[in-house]
C-alpha cells in the first residue's frame, strides 16, 4: 500500500459523503436511545424494509427515488409506531436486557421474512443519475452520494428544528432528560415515546430513498449499518443529536480511509476497535456528560 | 434431587444410549444438533444466565475451539480429541483477557453486550482476511475415512455417542460448580453487583471466571461443531448466527435455571429443524424466523422462559404460600 | 491503637469537596455515632472507608492495615462490612441464602456457611422467614437481614447506614436492642450513621458531628447535645430530640 495523495483525496471525499448518511441512520436511533433507553437492535432492519418499499416503488411503480420520500417516510413512520407499540411499549418496563432480546428476536423476523420473501439477491437500482460523476480536484464525486450527502443534512435540521422548535419536539427533549419531571409537567409520556420512536424510524425511510439510488438492497443489508448506527451513537454519546452527526462523520471518514489503506472487509476492524475504545475509556461518547 | 427425578432421568439417558440401534441416520442428526446446541447454550448458560453477564458473540469462542482444532487437525495431522484441549486453553485465554478488560473497566449489561458483538464482528473480519486458515472461504476438515481416534465417524451413530456424553458431562460439571460457592456467587454477582462487593465477594473475579469457563466449555462444542459439521468459515462459527441461537436456547428455556438451555434446545431445534426441512433450503431463513418469533413471544408473555414458567406453576399447583416461592439459587 | 483511624481525609468530586481534612479514631468495643446535617458527608465516609470510593488525599487504617485503593471486597474479608441505607437484598435468593452470602467471606464451604447462616438468621429472629425470598419479605425484615447479611461476615467493625430508616418507634426499638445486643455480647465494634436523634443519642458511646465535611465536635452524646456548634449546625431542627 501506498499513500497516494489521490487516494487520500478520494477517502476523503468519499469519507464525508458517506459520513452524512451514517449521521443520518444514526441520529433516530441515538433519539430512541436517550428518550426510552432502548437499544433497539432491529434498527437496521427498519432501513432494510424501508429500502425495500423505495425499490419496488421505483422498479415496479417507475418512481423517482427521491420521490419516494413522500411514501418512504410516513411508511417507515408507521411500522416503526406500530412494531413500538404491539412490541416494545409493554415491556418499557421491564430490564433492558429483555428489551434487547425482544428487539433482538424482531431483527431476526424481519430479516428473515425478507430472506423468504424477497431472497437473499442484492437488488440494484439504475436511474438516469446514478453513475453521474464530477471531479473535484483529484477526486471523483458520485453525484447520487452527494445528494445523499445534502438530503441527511437537511434531514437532520429538519429534526433539529423539530425537536427545538415545536411542543411536541419539546416533550421529546424532556421525556428524555428527566422522566418524571415531564411527567408532573403534564406531557404524555407514552404518547412521546410513541412519537419518538416513529420519528427514528422515520429517519431511516429517508435514508432508505437516499441510499437506493446507490447502494444495493438486500435482506443482510440492515446488518452492516444497524451496527454502523451503534457505533456512531456510542460514539458520539447515547442521546446526543450533535454527536451523531459528528460521529457519523468520523466512523464515515474511518471506513473511507481504511478502504483506502487496507484490503477488502479488514478495514472494518479500525472502526470495530474504535467502538470497543469507546466503550471501554469513554462509554458516555464524546459528547456525553456525566457518568452512565 | 428427588428419587423421581434421578428415575426419570435414568429412563431418559437408557433410552439415549440405546437410541442408535434403532433410529435412522435423520433422527440421530436431529438428536445430534439438539444435543449440541443444549450443550453450547449450557456453557453460555454460565456467563449469560448465571453471573448476568450477556455475551451476544460468544461465536468468537465456539469459533476459536473449532478453528484452533481443525487448524491443527489439517496442518498436522494432529486429532481432535487433543486440539480440542488446544482450543479449549486458546478459548479460556481469550475469555479471560475480554473478562478482565471488559469488566475491569465496569462494562454492563447492554454495553458488555454491544462489545461482545462487535468482537465477534471483529474476528468474521480478522479471519476473513487471514488465509493461512482459509480467509473468506474457510476451512475444511479432511476426511479420513472411519477413524475414532481423529473424530471421524462413517454414519452418526459416533457423534451421536460424544456429543451426549459431553451434553451430559456438561450438565454434570455445571450443576457441581453452581453448587458450589462459585455458583452462589455468580448469582450474587447478577442480582446486585455493590451488595456482593459489600460482602466480600470478588466481583471482578468472579466474573471473568465465569467467562473463562463459559469460554472454555464453548469452545470444546466447536471442536466438535467442527468435526460433526466438516466445514467451518468465518461467518458461519463467529458471527451473529451461532451467538444469537447459542443464548436463544437459553433465554427461551430459561435464563440461569440448570435446565432452561437443555429444555430450550429440545423444544425449539427439532421444530427450526423441520421447519428447515420442509420449507426446503431456499428458505434458509425459516428456522431463524421462528426463532426470532418465539423470543418476541417469548420476552412479552413468559420472559422467564419455560422452566421459569414451570416453577411458578409447579409452585402455584402445589399451593405453595408465597413465602416459600422457588428460589433462584435451587438447582434440581 | 485504634482499630480505625481516619486520618485527614478528604474527598473532592470536581468543585466539591464533600470531605475535608476529617480525622477521628474508633476503639475497639465501641459505638461511635456519626451525625450531620443533610449533604454532611456522612455516606460519602462510609464509602471511602468500605471502599467504594477512593480518597482524594488522607488515610484510613484498619487494625494497623491501610486501607486506600482496596476494593470493597477486600476491605469486607478484613473485617470491617458495611450495610446500605436503602436495604440490598438479593431478591431472588431466599433470607438464608442472602446471608450465606457473607458467611461465604468466612466459610469457603457451602454447608458450614449454609450453618453459619443459619446460626445468623436466628440471632437476628429471622429464622422463620428462612426460606422466604428477598423480593417478598417487609421493609422491617429486610433491616434485619441487612444486619444479618454483614454479622455473617463476622466484622470486627460494622459501619450501619441509617438503620432506623423507615421503621416505626416499635420497631426502631427491636432493631436498637439487636444493635446493643451485638455490640455488648458479641463485641461488635459499631459506626453508625443516624437521623434519628433518639437513636443515636442513646445508642452511642462517643459521637463524631459533621457539617460540610468538616468534622465540627465530637465527645459523649451529653456533650455533642450541647456543644453550640453542634446547636447551630442543626439550626434547631433535630437538636431539640426528634
Amino acid at each position: 500500500m501506498f499513500f497516494s495523495l489521490d487516494l487520500l483525496a478520494q477517502a476523503l471525499v468519499t469519507g464525508i459523503l458517506i459520513g452524512g448518511v451514517f449521521a443520518l441512520l444514526s441520529v433516530g436511533l441515538t433519539l430512541i436511545w436517550g428518550v426510552m433507553r432502548i437499544i433497539n437492535f432491529a434498527h437496521g432492519e427498519f432501513l432494510m424494509v424501508g429500502m425495500y418499499i423505495v425499490y419496488f416503488l421505483v422498479t415496479k411503480g417507475g418512481w423517482d427515488p427521491y420521490v419516494t420520500l413522500l411514501v418512504s417516510v410516513p411508511a417507515l413512520f408507521v411500522v416503526g409506531a406500530a412494531i413500538f407499540r404491539l412490541t416494545i411499549q409493554p415491556i418499557l418496563a421491564h430490564p433492558s436486557m429483555n428489551q434487547i432480546m425482544l428487539t433482538l428476536g424482531l431483527s431476526l423476523i424481519l430479516q428473515n421474512l425478507a430472506l423468504v420473501v424477497f431472497r437473499a439477491d442484492p437488488l440494484i437500482v439504475q436511474t438516469a443519475y446514478s453513475r453521474v460523476t464530477f471531479n473535484l480536484g483529484p477526486a471523483v464525486v458520485r453525484v447520487p452520494q452527494l445528494i445523499a450527502f445534502g438530503g441527511s443534512g437537511l434531514a437532520a435540521m429538519l429534526l433539529y428544528w423539530f425537536l427545538q422548535k415545536t411542543d411536541a419536539g419539546r416533550a421529546i427533549r424532556a421525556a428524555s432528560q428527566n422522566r418524571e419531571a415531564a411527567v408532573l409537567m403534564g406531557v404524555d409520556v407514552q404518547r412521546t415515546y410513541l412519537l419518538a420512536f416513529g420519528i427514528g424510524s422515520a429517519c431511516l425511510g429517508v435514508a432508505a430513498s437516499l441510499m437506493v439510488p446507490f447502494y444495493y438492497t438486500s435482506p443482510t443489508v440492515g446488518l452492516w449499518f444497524g451496527q454502523v448506527a451503534f457505533i456512531v451513537v456510542i460514539l458520539g454519546g447515547m442521546g446526543n443529536f450533535m454527536g451523531a452527526l459528528v460521529g457519523g462523520q468520523i466512523i464515515g471518514l474511518t471506513e473511507a480511509f481504511g478502504a483506502a489503506i487496507l484490503p477488502g472487509t479488514l478495514s472494518r476492524v479500525f472502526t470495530f476497535a474504535i467502538f470497543i475504545l469507546v466503550l471501554l475509556f469513554r462509554p458516555q461518547g464524546l459528547f456525553g456528560g456525566g457518568k452512565k | 434431587m428427588n428419587k423421581y427425578t434421578i428415575l426419570f432421568l435414568a429412563i431418559v439417558l437408557v433410552i439415549l444410549f440405546l437410541l442408535p440401534l434403532v433410529a435412522g441416520e435423520y433422527l440421530l442428526h436431529m438428536i445430534v444438533l439438539v444435543l449440541l446446541y443444549a450443550y453450547l447454550a449450557t456453557a453460555w448458560n454460565i456467563l449469560g444466565g448465571y453471573a448476568g453477564q450477556h455475551s451476544l458473540g460468544h461465536g468468537v469462542f465456539l469459533g476459536i475451539g473449532a478453528y484452533v482444532s481443525t487448524f491443527l487437525f489439517i496442518q498436522w495431522g494432529i486429532t481432535p480429541w487433543l486440539g480440542m484441549w488446544a482450543g479449549g486453553a486458546v478459548s479460556a485465554l481469550v475469555g479471560w483477557f475480554i473478562g478482565y478488560v471488559c469488566f475491569r473497566y465496569g462494562l454492563k449489561g447492554p454495553y458488555f453486550a454491544l462489545v461482545t458483538i462487535a468482537l465477534a464482528e471483529a474476528f468474521v473480519y480478522l479471519t476473513s482476511n487471514v488465509d493461512v486458515i482459509g480467509g473468506a472461504k474457510g476451512l475444511e476438515v479432511t476426511w479420513l475415512g472411519h477413524r475414532p481416534d481423529m473424530m471421524e465417524f462413517d454414519g452418526k451413530a459416533g457423534y451421536y455417542y460424544i456429543i451426549l456424553v459431553m451434553t451430559i458431562l456438561g450438565v454434570i460439571v455445571t450443576r457441581w460448580l453452581y453448587q458450589r460457592r462459585s455458583g452462589y456467587q455468580w448469582i450474587a454477582v447478577r442480582e446486585n453487583e455493590d451488595a456482593a462487593e459489600a460482602l466480600g465477594v470478588d466481583t471482578l473475579r468472579a466474573k471473568i471466571e465465569a467467562t473463562v469457563l463459559s469460554a472454555l466449555m464453548t469452545a470444546i462444542g466447536g471442536t466438535f461443531y467442527a468435526q460433526y459439521f466438516t466445514y467451518i468459515g468465518p461467518r458461519s462459527v463467529f458471527g451473529e448466527g451461532p451467538s444469537i441461537q447459542i443464548l436463544l436456547f437459553a433465554i427461551i428455556g430459561g435464563l440461569g435455571t440448570l435446565w432452561g438451555p437443555v429444555v430450550g434446545a429440545i423444544v425449539l431445534v427439532p421444530i427450526a429443524e423441520l421447519a428447515r426441512a420442509k420449507l426446503g433450503g431456499s428458505f434458509g431463513g425459516a428456522h431463524l424466523l421462528l426463532y426470532g418469533t418465539v423470543m418476541v413471544l417469548v420476552m412479552l408473555f413468559m420472559p422467564k422462559g419455560i422452566v421459569g414458567l414451570a416453577q411458578n406453576v409447579y409452585a402455584r399447583l402445589t399451593r405453595r404460600r408465597p413465602d416459600s416461592a422457588q428460589s433462584a439459587k435451587e438447582v434440581v | 491503637m485504634s482499630l480505625l483511624e481516619v486520618s485527614k481525609l478528604t474527598k473532592h468530586f470536581g468543585g466539591l469537596t464533600a470531605v475535608n481534612n476529617l480525622s477521628f479514631s474508633i476503639d475497639e468495643g465501641e459505638i461511635v455515632g456519626l451525625i450531620g446535617p443533610n449533604g454532611a458527608g456522612k455516606t460519602t465516609i462510609f464509602n471511602l472507608v468500605s471502599g467504594f470510593i477512593v480518597p482524594s488525599s488522607g488515610d484510613i487504617t484498619f487494625s494497623g492495615r491501610r486501607l486506600n485503593g482496596l476494593k470493597p471486597h477486600q476491605v469486607c474479608q478484613l473485617g470491617l462490612t458495611r450495610t446500605f441505607q436503602v436495604v440490598q437484598p438479593f431478591p431472588d435468593m431466599t433470607a438464608l441464602e442472602n446471608v450465606m452470602m457473607g458467611a461465604f467471606v468466612r466459610h469457603a464451604n457451602p454447608a458450614l456457611a449454609r450453618e453459619k447462616a443459619l446460626r445468623v438468621l436466628e440471632r437476628v429472629d429471622m429464622s422463620h422467614k428462612a426460606e422466604t425470598l428477598g423480593r417478598d419479605l417487609t421493609l422491617m425484615e429486610l433491616k434485619r437481614l441487612e444486619i444479618g447479611k454483614a454479622l455473617a461476615t463476622e466484622p470486627k467493625l460494622l459501619l450501619l447506614d441509617e438503620v432506623a430508616a423507615g421503621l416505626n418507634t416499635v420497631e426502631v426499638e427491636e432493631i436498637l436492642a439487636l444493635v446493643r445486643q451485638l455490640n455488648q455480647q458479641e463485641s461488635v465494634t459499631l459506626l453508625v450513621v443516624e437521623h434519628v436523634m433518639k437513636v443515636i443519642m442513646s445508642l452511642s458511646h462517643r459521637i463524631v458531628v459533621l457539617n460540610f465535611g468538616e468534622k465540627i465536635a465530637q465527645g459523649t452524646p451529653h456533650e455533642v447535645a450541647h456543644n453550640p456548634a453542634v446547636l447551630e449546625a442543626y439550626l434547631g431542627e433535630e437538636a431539640s430530640g426528634a
